[in-house]
C-alpha cells in the first residue's frame, strides 16, 4: 500500500483540466494585461462553479434530511462518470451518456443510504464511525471502479464545440452547456425547495423529524425520495466533471470532494442556498487565485476556507447561528 | 368547563367532531423496558382529561406510548374504535390525532407563517390559506409575528404556536405533553386558560399531561394521578381537591402514595 | 528468499509501531485524529533531511531543507522528536467543542493540504519526487545491501516495535492510563473529577505522534526513499481500519491489525497471479480494506482482540454484610478532619444549627446573585443561597426551576452568567470544574454518568484524588512508583463496595449495570473522590426505597464527620429524613427555605408545587 512501494494507486488531481486551462492561460498571458487574465480566470471558475453547485447542493440536502456526510459522495460521482464512459464508448453521445449516469448515481446513493447509512443510525453509531463507514464505502466505490475499469485515464469521445469569446472572456460550447444545465438544475432545485409537496417536506424532516411525522408527514419516504433526487445530482456533477477534465480516472474526485465540503461549509452544512452560494465563492476563488499564484496551488485557498469555517463558525454564512 | 359552555364555540368555527380515546392495560417504555405498567385510561368525545403527577411518574412516557413514540409493550390504544396501538407517529396524525410534544415542538428554522403551514401539511393546497386564517382567530397575536423566524420566538410564543400548529388539521383528538413546562406562571396559566381551552372549543377532545395540577384542574373534566409508572387516583377536580392524599401526593410522604395505591 | 523475509520483518515492525501510536492516542484515549499518517510522513521526512548530506543527485539535483548527513542514532531520534513536535500545534484543534464528525473532517483535509503543499512546494522537501538516496543507517560501515545487514536492521525493527508496544502498554496499564480511558469513555465527567482534559490530550496527541515519527522514520532508513504519494489520506485509513479490525483499546489488537491489514494486503497480493490490468489487484486489495472497515464496525466493533477487562489482581470479597454501616468507618472524609473509626449510629436528621453571622465561618459554599441566561430564558434568576459546612441541604422545586443548573454552575461544569460563587471564602466563579474538583469541590449527575466501558472497580478507582500514578511520568517509572498508593486506594475502594452491598459487580464494566446500580457506582464514585462539598444531582432516582433510605444515613453521618452536601431530589420523602435545610426553587429564584415539614405549611411552597 503506498508508501513508495507501488499500488496502482495514483492520486490524478485535476490534472487533465490543468493541463488544458495551463495551455489556455498561456494563451491568456499573451494578452499581457491583468485585468485579461483576471476575466479569462472568471470563465473558468464559472465552469468549476457550475460542477461545484451540481455536486454540492446534493451533499448538503443529504446531510440535511439524514445528518450525515456523505463523504462517499465523490466516489459514487466517479463511478457515475464511468458508466457514462462506457455508454459513451458503446457509441451513445456523451450528453445522453451523463443522463444515464445521473441515473445509476440515483441508484447508487439511495443503496447508500438505505443499505449502509441508516442500519448504522439506527444502531446509535457516533459521527465519527460514520465518517468510518462512509471512508470505507468510498474505498469500496473507487477502487472497485478502479479494478472493473482499469488504472489509466480515460476520455469521454466529444467535441468540444464551438468556442465563444467576448475580449478575454472565452468558453467552449461544452464548458457553456454545463453553465447551463448547471443553473436550469439550480433553478429546479429551487422550485423544488420552494413550491412542492415533496420541498415542503424535506424542509421539515430537515427541520425536526419527529415533528415532520407529528404533522403527518412520512419522513421515510421523503428520505428516499432525497436520496434519490441528490444522486441523480451526484451522477450528473460525475458525468460534467469528467467532461470539464478532459481526462479522468478513478480517483480524480479525492480532491474535488474538498472543494464540495469548502462550499458546503461555507454556506452552511444543510442549506441548500447556502451550498450555492459557496461554490460560487470556492469556483472563483480556486481559479482567479490560480491566475495570479502558482497554478498548483489553487486548491489551497479551498482548504483554507474550509478550516476557517470549521474553526469560527460551523453552522456555515446562511446557517443560523447555534 | 361545562358541555353547554362548549355548545357554542367560537366565531365561525366549525364544530369537530371530537373523537375517544381508550388505553386497556398499557405497559410501555422504551427498548424493551417497561416505564408505565398497566395503565388505563379514557377520554370521552369532547372531554377534557388531564393526568398530573409527580416527577418520574411515566406521564409523558404515557402519551408518547399513544402517539408511537415509545414502544407499547403490552396492552391497548384504542382511537374511536380503531387500534392504534404502535403505530407510526406519522398514522396518527393522519386519523386526525394532533400531538405538541414538550419539547422540540416547533419547527425553529422555519418562519412562523411557514410552522403553521406545515401543520397543514395534510391538506389540499387551496385549503391551506383559509385554515390558517382560523387559526389566527384563535391565536390572535400570532398575527403579527408570521414573518419572524419560529427559533426567536419567547417560550408562551412558542407553545402558542405549536398548538396552532397542531390546530391546523383540526383534529379530532388533541394530546399535549406539559405545554405550561419552562414558562413563567402568568404565561402558563394563559397557555392553560385560554389556549386550551380554546382547543377545547372546538370540540376536540383534549388529553393533557402536567405538572401543574392546580391549574391544569380547572380546565379538567376530568383527572387521573400517576405515580411510579401506575394510576393512582382518578376523579372530578372536586373530587380531587377535596381530597388530603391528592395533595399530599404530590408533596412526597411515602405514605400518602402507599395509601392511595393500597398497599 | 532471505531478503523477503527481513524485509517483512522491517514493514511489520514499522506497521506495528505506527498502529502502536494510533492504538494508544485513538483506542486508549479517544483521541481521533485523522491527520495521523502526517506525524509519520514527518518523522521519515526529518529522518531523511537529518541523514542526507548537504546535497545530493538523483538525476537532477534533488533540493530540501536540513541536509545535516548526521550519523545513526540522530536521524531517528529527530524523527520521533519531530513526529512529537508537530503535535502540539494540533492540540489547539483537536480541543475544540466541535461536532465529532466535523472534526475529523477537518483534521482530514488537513492531511491533505499538507500533501499538497509538500509536493507543490519543491525547495522544502523536493516536492513531488520526494527524496532518495536517503543513507541507510550505519551505511559506512556496514554494506546495507548485505544479508548481516538486513537481518540488523530486521532485528532493530523488531526489538522498537517490541519496545514501543511495552512503553504503551506500561502507560495504558497504569492510573494515568485509567485516567486517559476515563476521558475517552466520558469526558465532561472526567473532567468533573479533576482531569485536566486539555493537558490529557496534547499529551496524548505528542506520545501518539512521536510513536508514528519514530515508524516513519524506522520505514525512511531501510527504503530510502520517501514521497508524497506514500502518505496520501487513504493511508491514514489503512492505519485506522488496522486498529479498528484488531481491537480497540488493546495493543495486542494493534500489532495483530498491523500484521493483517498493512502487512498483510500487501504480501498476500504477491500470491495472487497478476489476472486482468496491472492495477486490478492493488484495487481489489482497497476494496477488501473497505469492505473489511464497514464489516467489522457492523459485525465486530471491537475488533478480533477486544478491550481486555481489567481486574485489579488480588481481590477476595467478604460477605455482603446485612447491616451495612450508615456511616462508612474507613471512610476518609474532607480534608480537614482525621479518619474516625467510632460510627455514631444516629438515623435522626441532623439538627438544623442557628443562622447566625457570627457562624459566618462555617459558611463554605456561597452563590452571591447567581444568574444563568441562555437564549433569552433565565433558567436561574438570582440565587443566593449560603451552604454552612456540615449541613446536609436539599434543593428541591418543580421542573424547570433551576435546580440542576444551580448545581451545574456551583460544580463549574455550566458557565456563570452573572453572580459570583465563593468557595471557603475565594471567588472560584471562573476557575474551570476540574480545578474545583480537585480542591474538593465535587458533584455527581443526573444522566448517565458512568466509565462504560471500566470495571465499576476501575470507576471508583479514578475518582481518587491527588493519584500519585495519575501522571505521565508516573506511567512511565512503572507500578514501583505508583504501586502502593494504588494498593491502599484498591482497599479503600472495596470497602466502599461491600458497605453499599456490590462487592459482586467489582469487575463487571459499569455500563451493563441496571440504572438503579449505576446511581450507586456514582455515589460510591463521588465519595471516594473525598470531598469537602458534594452536589449530588437527584442521586436517588432509580433506587430502592430501603436502600435510599440506607444512602441517606450514610450521608448523614459524613455530615456529621464535617462534610458539605447539597443534594437536588425529587423524592421528597428523603427530603423529610435526612435534609434540613431544605431550599425550594421555582422559575429559577429561592423561594423559600426550612425543614420540610414548615416547607408543607408554607402557602407559596404548595402553589408553586401544583400551579407553578
Amino acid at each position: 500500500m503506498g508508501r513508495g512501494r507501488g499500488a496502482g494507486h495514483v492520486p490524478a488531481p485535476l490534472r487533465g483540466t490543468a493541463e488544458r486551462r495551463d495551455a489556455d492561460r498561456t494563451d491568456a498571458r499573451k494578452a499581457t494585461h491583468h485585468l485579461s487574465i483576471f476575466i479569462a480566470s472568471i470563465a473558468f471558475g464559472l465552469v468549476t462553479s457550475a460542477v461545484l453547485a451540481l455536486a454540492s447542493v446534493g451533499f448538503t440536502l443529504q446531510f440535511a434530511v439524514t445528518n450525515v456526510l456523505n463523504l462517499a459522495y465523490g466516489a459514487v460521482m466517479i463511478a457515475s462518470a464511468f458508466i457514462a464512459y462506457a455508454v459513451n464508448q458503446a457509441g451513445v453521445n456523451v450528453w445522453i451518456a451523463a443522463v444515464v449516469a445521473a441515473l445509476t448515481g440515483a441508484v447508487f446513493s439511495l443503496f447508500l443510504n438505505n443499505v449502509v447509512y441508516t442500519p448504522f443510525q439506527r444502531r446509535g453509531t457516533s459521527p465519527i464511525a460514520m465518517v468510518i463507514v462512509a471512508l470505507g464505502m468510498t474505498l469500496i466505490l473507487e477502487f472497485g471502479t478502479q479494478a472493473i475499469a482499469g488504472g489509466t485515464n480515460v476520455s469521454f469521445t466529444m467535441g468540444q464545440g464551438p468556442t465563444f469569446q467576448a475580449g478575454s472572456f472565452q468558453l467552449t460550447g461544452v464548458q457553456l452547456a454545463i453553465i447551463i444545465l448547471s443553473v436550469v438544475s439550480m433553478l429546479g432545485i429551487h422550485v423544488l425547495i420552494r413550491f412542492t409537496r415533496l420541498g415542503k417536506a424535506m424542509r421539515a424532516t430537515a427541520a425536526n423529524r419527529n415533528l415532520a411525522r407529528n404533522c403527518g408527514i412520512r419522513t421515510d419516504r421523503v428520505v428516499t425520495l432525497t436520496w434519490l433526487i441528490t444522486g441523480a445530482l451526484c451522477g450528473l456533477a460525475g458525468a460534467v466533471f469528467a467532461m470539464d477534465a478532459g481526462t479522468f480516472g478513478a480517483t480524480s474526485t479525492d480532491l474535488f470532494l474538498v472543494l464540495i465540503l469548502a462550499a458546503v461549509f461555507l454556506g452552511g452544512p444543510g442549506e441548500p442556498y447556502g451550498a450555492m452560494l459557496g461554490a460560487l465563492v470556492i469556483g472563483l476563488a480556486t481559479e482567479v487565485s490560480a491566475a495570479f499564484i502558482v497554478p498548483d496551488y489553487k486548491d489551497v485557498i479551498a482548504f483554507v476556507i474550509l478550516l476557517a469555517m470549521l474553526a469560527v463558525r460551523p453552522t456555515g454564512l446562511l446557517g443560523a447561528r447555534t | 368547563m361545562s358541555a353547554d359552555q362548549r355548545e357554542a364555540g367560537p366565531d365561525d368555527q366549525p364544530k369537530v367532531q371530537g373523537v375517544s380515546l381508550r388505553t386497556v392495560e398499557v405497559t410501555a417504555g422504551y427498548g424493551g423496558s417497561p416505564i408505565i405498567h398497566g395503565v388505563s385510561v379514557h377520554v370521552e368525545p369532547a372531554e377534557v382529561v388531564s393526568i398530573v403527577g409527580p416527577n418520574g411518574s411515566g406521564k409523558s412516557t404515557l402519551l408518547k406510548s399513544l402517539v408511537g413514540i415509545v414502544d407499547v409493550l403490552s396492552g391497548q390504544v384504542l382511537v374511536g374504535d380503531r387500534d392504534v396501538t404502535n403505530w407510526a407517529p406519522e398514522a396518527v396524525a393522519r386519523i386526525g390525532v394532533g400531538y405538541v410534544p414538550q419539547v422540540d415542538d416547533i419547527f425553529s428554522p422555519l418562519t412562523v407563517r411557514e410552522n403553521l403551514e406545515m401543520g397543514g401539511y395534510l391538506l389540499r393546497p387551496r385549503e391551506v390559506s383559509g385554515r390558517v386564517e382560523r387559526v389566527l382567530t384563535v391565536f390572535p397575536q400570532l398575527r403579527r409575528m408570521l414573518g419572524r423566524r419560529a427559533g426567536k420566538l419567547s417560550g408562551g410564543e412558542r407553545k402558542m404556536l405549536a398548538m396552532g400548529r397542531v390546530l391546523m388539521l383540526q383534529p379530532a383528538l388533541v394530546v399535549l405533553d406539559e405545554p405550561t413546562a419552562n414558562l413563567a406562571p402568568i404565561v402558563a396559566l394563559s397557555v392553560l386558560r385560554d389556549h386550551v381551552r380554546q382547543l377545547a372549543l372546538t370540540g376536540a377532545s383534549v388529553l393533557i399531561v402536567e405538572q401543574r395540577a392546580k391549574a391544569v384542574l380547572e380546565i379538567s373534566d376530568r383527572t387521573y394521578v400517576l405515580g411510579g409508572g401506575q394510576l393512582r387516583m382518578e376523579g372530578t377536580p372536586a373530587e380531587l381537591a377535596a381530597s388530603p392524599d391528592f395533595i399530599e401526593s404530590f408533596l412526597g410522604g411515602q405514605g400518602a402514595t402507599a395509601r392511595a395505591a393500597g398497599t | 528468499m532471505i531478503y523477503y523475509l527481513t524485509t517483512l520483518l522491517v514493514y511489520g515492525g514499522v506497521d506495528a509501531i505506527a498502529c502502536l501510536g494510533l492504538s494508544q492516542q485513538f483506542g486508549v484515549a479517544g483521541v481521533t485524529n485523522f491527520g495521523f499518517i502526517i506525524f509519520q510522513a514527518a518523522g521519515a521526512y526529518a529522518a531523511g533531511v537529518l541523514s542526507l548530506p548537504s546535497d545530493s543527485a538523483n538525476g537532477a539535483f534533488q533540493s530540501y531543507v536540513g541536509g545535516l548527513h548526521l550519523p545513526f542514532p540522530f536521524p531517528l531520534i529527530g524523527a520521533a522528536i519531530v513526529g512529537g513536535l508537530l503535535a502540539l500545534p494540533f492540540a489547539s484543534i483537536v480541543g475544540k467543542r466541535l461536532r465529532g464528525d466535523f472534526a475529523a473532517i477537518g483534521l482530514l483535509v488537513t492531511a491533505v493540504m499538507a500533501n499538497l503543499l509538500v509536493t507543490n512546494y519543491r525547495p522544502f522537501l523536493n516536492g513531488a519526487a520526494g527524496l532518495s538516496l536517503v543513507p541507510s543507517p550505519l551505511g559506512g560501515l556496514m554494506n546495507p545491501q548485505s544479508v548481516g545487514y538486513q537481518w540488523g536492521y530486521s532485528a532493530v525493527a523488531v526489538v522498537l516495535a517490541a519496545l514501543t508496544y511495552l512503553f504503551v502498554t506500561r502507560i495504558t496499564n497504569s492510573p494515568y492510563g485509567r485516567t486517559l480511558r476515563a476521558m475517552r469513555d466520558n469526558d465532561i465527567v472526567a473532567d468533573s473529577l479533576g482531569k485536566n482534559l486539555r493537558s490529557l490530550r496534547t499529551s496524548s496527541l505528542v506520545v501518539g505522534g512521536a510513536i508514528a515519527g519514530l515508524s516513519g522514520g524506522m520505514l525512511v532508513g531501510f527504503i530510502n526513499l520517501w514521497d508524497p504519494q506514500a502518505w496520501g489520506y487513504a493511508e491514514t485509513i489503512v492505519l485506522f481500519a488496522a486498529v479498528i479490525i484488531g481491537g480497540l483499546g488493546n495493543h495486542r489488537g494493534a500489532v495483530l491489525g498491523a500484521i493483517v491489514v498493512p502487512l498483510g494486503f500487501e504480501e498476500a497480493s504477491r500470491y495472487i497471479p497478476a489476472i486482468g490490468n496491472p492495477g486490478l489487484i492493488p484495487a481489489l486489495q482497497w476494496v477488501a480494506i473497505g469492505l473489511l472497515i464497514v464489516l467489522f464496525l457492523w459485525f465486530r466493533p471491537q475488533g478480533i482482540l477486544p478491550e481486555r477487562r481489567r481486574i485489579i489482581a488480588g481481590q477476595a470479597f467478604t460477605e455482603q454484610s446485612t447491616a451495612p454501616d450508615p456511616t462508612g468507618a474507613g471512610q476518609r472524609v474532607g480534608r480537614v478532619l482525621d479518619v474516625d473509626a467510632a460510627p455514631p449510629p444516629s438515623t435522626a436528621p441532623v439538627r438544623l444549627r442557628v443562622r447566625s453571622d457570627a457562624d459566618a465561618r462555617d459558611i463554605i459554599l456561597e452563590t452571591v446573585g447567581l444568574v444563568r441566561a441562555f437564549e433569552g430564558v433565565r433558567a436561574v434568576d438570582g440565587v443566593s443561597i449560603a451552604f454552612q459546612r456540615g449541613q446536609l441541604t436539599g434543593l428541591i422545586g418543580p421542573n424547570g426551576a433551576g435546580k440542576s443548573t444551580t448545581l451545574a454552575m456551583l460544580a463549574g461544569t455550566l458557565p456563570v452568567t452573572e453572580g459570583r460563587i465563593l468557595y471557603r471564602g475565594e471567588d472560584v466563579t471562573q476557575i474551570p470544574a476540574f480545578r474545583r474538583a480537585r480542591s474538593g469541590l465535587v458533584r455527581t449527575f443526573q444522566l448517565a454518568s458512568e466509565f462504560k466501558k471500566l470495571t465499576v472497580m476501575e470507576n471508583l478507582l479514578t475518582a481518587v484524588p491527588d493519584q500519585r500514578g495519575d501522571t505521565f511520568r508516573a506511567a512511565v517509572l512503572g507500578r514501583r512508583y505508583w504501586g502502593r498508593q494504588e494498593h491502599e486506594a484498591t482497599e479503600r475502594a472495596k470497602q466502599m463496595l461491600e458497605e453499599f452491598g456490590l462487592s459482586a459487580l467489582a469487575d463487571r464494566y459499569a455500563g451493563d449495570l441496571s440504572g438503579g446500580q449505576r446511581r450507586l457506582v456514582e455515589i460510591m464514585r463521588s465519595l471516594m473522590a473525598e470531598p469537602e462539598v458534594l452536589l449530588l444531582d437527584e442521586p436517588m432516582a432509580g433506587v430502592h426505597p430501603r436502600l435510599a433510605h440506607q444512602i441517606g444515613e450514610r450521608l448523614v453521618g459524613l455530615c456529621g464527620k464535617g462534610m458539605t452536601i447539597v443534594m437536588v431530589e425529587h423524592e421528597l420523602a428523603i427530603m423529610d429524613e435526612f435534609c434540613d435545610p431544605v431550599v425550594v426553587m421555582a422559575e429559577g429564584r429561592v423561594l423559600a427555605q426550612g425543614t420540610m415539614a414548615s416547607l408543607r405549611a408554607t402557602e407559596e411552597v404548595v402553589e408553586a408545587y401544583l400551579v407553578g
